[in-house]
């Protein structure tokens, strides 16, 4: 059977083998870097719970530590792509093929995004027939109990 | 442990594979030879055959509502033989033309140009063209086929619908599509559409994956990528933007299923039907507009690729010329492929996309100008002082060259929001892109079924018809859609049913009834090519060469009836590109020839 | 065309070989998840789309407060971050799995494999719980100058704004949110938690097929490797729904 001949030493269908105990600390080095990145979230996850329950909140600082959740988020996902899956132990052709066509998220939110963000503003101004008032922050509800069922 | 991993993997390999061996000694049965089949080659021929039956009921309602615009106040009594209540007293209702229109568009687009198309020729060339035995995976590649086949039931089952098949153009824009209480059209036919789609993106991702890893990974012993023949290429790109872009389209057809099927609002927000107060808010139908044409012009792109790689690979051959600019070909369909996924919006600059975003997409539009003129330049090149064989198929490739120009000058016209805004939703459209996306993608489909016809069948297309078949169509579709560019620039919207009782554009009533006689004797010609095609197959002449074009790729080194597997020995290797036409005064190099002593500077 | 640089010997691109190093299968797997990677894409970008378009949208850590077993405890993202560690641990357990297919290990494949499907089926033990409780969990909201109780569907949000000095028993009352949140959130999670109930199928067939033997008889458990890369895929999926749904 050569429907794919291996006359080439170099191809092994395995990265380079790894020693067991360097594995190990590898996969417990990553699964707490993991934890402790999604354990920073949710702190900032908190400050921000607390930010909404005043009322006059800084909103510049609210979207700022979402930015920093987000950066975070793609951390952990840059070590499960890379140490779970085992991304980082190919070779560059196989990376580059992964990694380029992603470059594609980019517009695809961004063009997105800016057009959810203009059709507030039309429903805000009723389709450009009034002028845009910024509408008045709404109270978010005090968080209550959930209803009967538990 | 890399000795043992090899082993496994060739074990793995066989496995795939069934039973195969070099010899075929044994005697597959009917069904494993011919219905579950898993050799590329006889996938391809299920694959354009079934596209060819879509293809002539796609055609044949493009007829149905032709007759009807040509012919508004002419009363056929066989239609209502036919159609019943949906052509009561011979014509055609409203709701009946707004289906056709529909069903034309979605099963050309899917059934026939993505499917027909890149299923028939990446099933056939790839394995052939980069010298491998078959498809990475053989069996999703039959799945690949079956999906499809699933997909075309159920669109087919749509036809049959009492409320009839899916009617709110093939681009099915909420609201329209998400509320069955809006139109006949959007009852149970619009389900039946979605479910098909999505088997159908099933299918796509399925051949898609396959033919991205197999051109990647099974490519014979001294195939570099730069050695690989353009109809690889530009199916490698085709692939890839299926697989990226097919999953979108299958994120907002779930979408668009919930609203109709589960009362969310992902598309809906405040509307009224027949007096009645929607419930559903927050939504917005732009927003499927994004998601769909998301996919939608990788789409285009998907079908147009394909016919570019065959045209440039036929024109080569048959100018007995290298192409001109190999690497600007590939580059261009690099550039072409990107760009596929940046300029969506440009379908929707009138339907409440904000305007400045609109001019970042005008931008990316007109930067694809770039790597089509590259394209064009080259193949005109290509020709220039070519020994040319007017084949078939060549003839084919130089009609593609021909429609691809005059359909996509005006596509510049399109890509400027600004004049967008007069010309939008008129004939001007459906004038641009049945031009450079229907018709020029079918000639390239044309130019691949003549030109690889010998692989395919071990017989020869009949000449005669060919050339009828291809002088009708050419000047056939000119005819066609060039008054239509007239009508768009003068208002003419499109999907309308009947235009003489509007003043501005009862003066088109004789140009509409010239259109529609023509397209009933261009779509006679096809049924010509169809005749011819299944004639040939088992009556066509005999193949009694290898190389009946003196080609230089691999697919030519196959025996006359390749087995499954498709070379008996060793797969051969390659040692040069695949475009040696004319070089040192020889006709034709092919690429298993090794690299002469004194042979010229390679490309 | 280029030749790896590492490399100065290997032609990866020559032909005859795998350009990846990798086997075919793999190399499949990988462009399938990039192909999933963009559904999911698409699901999150709607999602942030229509969020986008609203002046108003439901605060995460309110709505999703509560606990198994501690009742009205106010607990926000405790419940999430579980679910998050949850499927973190199965991760790993499912890298351990894949390393001792290296080792041809047939005992630690299947040992960590059974952990593996704990933690799938555990996760969505934990939706299932969420979703009973967002659905079921009715709140009050002014609907139509009527106070009604409404629980949190595809079609009805009672995470609106508040309206103040509206009290109903000893609760706010509040406007109705927007409802695409449940559409999404029920969506998008429900997606998700398919591809997770997906894995856990595919997970229970590689531990099968473990436990006969038909690894040890291919001599090499790269079936393993593949349906690893689909399990983290899932966990890597769930690091963007969290962020999407309930950090941000």
């Amino acid at each position: 059977m050569e429907h794919q001949e291996n006359i080439f030493p170099e191809v092994t269908f395995q990265p380079a083998h790894v020693d067991n105990a360097v594995f190990t600390k590898k996969v417990i080095r990553t699964t707490v870097i993991l934890s402790v990145i999604t354990l920073i979230e949710l702190a900032l996850g908190f400050v921000i719970y607390f930010m909404h329950k005043n009322a006059e909140y800084n909103h510049a600082l609210v979207l700022f530590i979402k930015g920093v959740i987000t950066i975070l988020s793609l951390a952990k996902a840059f070590y499960i792509v890379s140490i779970f899956m085992h991304l980082g132990d190919e070779i560059r052709n196989m990376i580059m093929t992964i990694v380029v066509p992603l470059l594609l998220f980019t517009w695809f939110i961004a063009a997105f995004l800016i057009d959810g963000n203009s059709w507030r503003s039309l429903r805000n101004t009723e389709g450009h027939s009034k002028t845009y008032v910024e509408p008045v922050q709404e109270v978010q509800p005090e968080a209550k109990k959930p209803g009967s069922v538990e | 442990m890399s000795t043992e991993i090899l082993h496994g993997h060739a074990e793995v390999v066989s496995e795939a594979h069934g039973e195969h061996h070099e010899g075929h000694h044994h005697e597959e049965s009917f069904i494993s030879k011919y219905v579950f089949s898993m050799d590329h080659k006889m996938i391809a021929r299920q694959f354009l055959i079934t596209g060819i039956i879509w293809a002539i009921i796609g055609g044949l309602f493009s007829v149905l509502f032709r007759l009807q615009l040509g012919y508004p106040d002419m009363s056929l009594p066989f239609l209502e033989d036919i159609f019943g209540r949906w052509a009561q007293g011979g014509r055609i209702t409203p709701e009946f033309y707004y289906a056709l229109v529909t069903m034309h568009g979605t099963i050309l687009v899917f059934f026939v140009l993505t499917a027909g198309l890149s299923g028939t020729f990446a099933n056939l060339l790839i394995p052939l063209q980069v010298g491998a035995r078959d498809m990475a995976s053989p069996f999703l590649n039959m799945l690949s086929y079956w999906f499809f086949f699933l997909a075309s039931v159920i669109m087919f089952a749509s036809l049959f619908i009492q409320t009839g098949p899916a009617a709110g153009g093939w681009t099915i824009y909420p609201p329209l599509s998400a509320l069955g209480q809006a139109s006949d059209g959007s009852k149970l036919g619009m389900d039946f559409w979605l479910i098909s789609m999505a088997m159908f993106i099933v299918s796509s991702l399925l051949g898609g994956l396959n033919y991205i890893t197999t051109i990647l990974n099974m490519r014979t012993r001294g195939m570099s990528m730069t050695r690989l023949p353009l109809t690889i290429w530009a199916i490698f790109f085709t692939a890839v933007l299926g697989v990226l872009s097919f999953p979108v389209l299958l994120s907002g057809a779930i979408l668009l299923l919930f609203d109709r099927n589960l009362g969310t609002s992902f598309y809906l927000s405040d509307i009224v039907v027949k007096g009645e107060i929607l419930p559903n808010e927050g939504g917005s139908a732009i927003l499927f507009q994004h998601l769909f044409w998301f996919l939608g012009h990788p789409e285009v792109y998907i079908i147009l690729l394909p016919a570019m790689g065959m045209v440039s690979e036929v024109l080569s051959v048959n100018s007995r010329k290298p192409i001109f600019g190999y690497l600007a070909m590939v580059g261009s369909l690099f550039a072409i492929a990107i760009l596929a996924f940046l300029v969506w919006a440009h379908h929707m600059f009138v339907t409440g996309l904000n305007p400045f975003l609109g001019a970042f997409f005008v931008l990316l539009t007109l930067l694809i100008a770039i790597p089509s003129a590259i394209k064009v330049f080259n193949w005109l090149t290509t020709l220039w002082r070519g020994n040319i064989r007017f084949t078939p198929a060549m003839l084919f490739a130089i009609g593609f060259v021909s429609l691809f120009i005059s359909g996509g000058l005006t596509g510049i016209f399109l890509g400027n929001s600004t004049l967008d805004i007069h010309l939008h939703d008129t004939y001007f459209v459906v004038a641009h892109f049945h031009i450079v996306m229907g018709v020029a993608s079918f000639f390239g489909m044309f130019a691949g079924v003549y030109h690889w016809f010998p692989k395919l069948y071990s017989r020869y297309l009949n000449n005669t018809m060919a050339y009828i078949h291809f002088w009708i169509t050419l000047a056939g579709a000119y005819l066609i859609f060039w008054p239509m560019h007239y009508e768009g620039l003068a208002g003419m919207p499109r999907r309308y049913v009947d235009y003489s009782s509007w003043e501005s554009f009862k003066m088109f009533a004789d140009l509409n009834r010239f259109i529609s006689t023509v397209a009933m004797i261009v779509f006679a010609a096809q049924l010509m090519f169809v005749f011819n095609f299944f004639y040939s197959i088992f009556k066509g002449r005999r193949l009694r060469t290898e190389n009946p074009w003196g080609s230089n790729t691999l697919e030519w080194t196959t025996p006359i009836h390749p087995g499954h597997g498709n070379w008996p020995g060793e797969i051969p290797e390659v040692h040069r590109w695949p475009y040696d036409y004319g070089k040192d005064g020889r006709e034709f190099i092919p690429q298993t020839e090794p690299i002469g002593k004194d042979e010229s500077a390679h490309h | 065309m280029s030749t790896a640089q590492a490399q100065v010997q290997t032609k990866w691109w020559g032909g005859g070989k795998s350009p990846f190093n990798l086997e075919y299968g793999k190399v499949m797997m990988w462009y399938f998840l990039m192909s999933d990677a963009f559904t999911f894409g698409a699901f999150l970008i709607s999602y942030g789309t229509i969020r986008f378009s609203q002046n108003y949208w439901p605060d995460p850590n309110k709505v999703f407060n509560a606990f198994p077993l501690m009742g009205h405890a106010n607990l926000p993202l405790a419940f999430v971050s579980l679910m998050t560690f949850i499927l973190i641990v199965s991760s790993v357990t499912m890298v351990l799995a894949v390393h001792a297919g290296h080792n041809m290990d047939k005992k630690g494949v299947v040992k960590w494999m059974a952990w593996t499907i704990v933690g799938g089926i555990a996760f969505l033990a934990c939706q299932a719980w969420e979703w009973t409780h967002l659905i079921t969990g009715e709140h009050a909201v002014l609907i139509d100058g009527k106070i009604q109780e409404i629980g949190t569907t595809v079609s009805r949000n009672p995470w609106g704004s508040e309206i103040l000095g509206l009290e109903h028993g000893e609760h706010h009352v509040t406007k109705t949110g927007p409802v695409a949140f449940g559409g999404y959130f029920f969506g998008i999670t429900g997606f998700h938690g398919f591809h997770v109930f997906s894995g856990v199928i595919i997970n229970i067939i590689m531990l099968l097929m473990a436990t006969n033997d038909v690894f040890e008889r291919k001599g090499h458990y790269l079936m393993i490797e593949k349906a690893g890369l689909y399990w983290h895929f899932v966990d890597l999926v769930w690091v963007f729904v969290f962020l999407c749904f309930y950090l941000i």
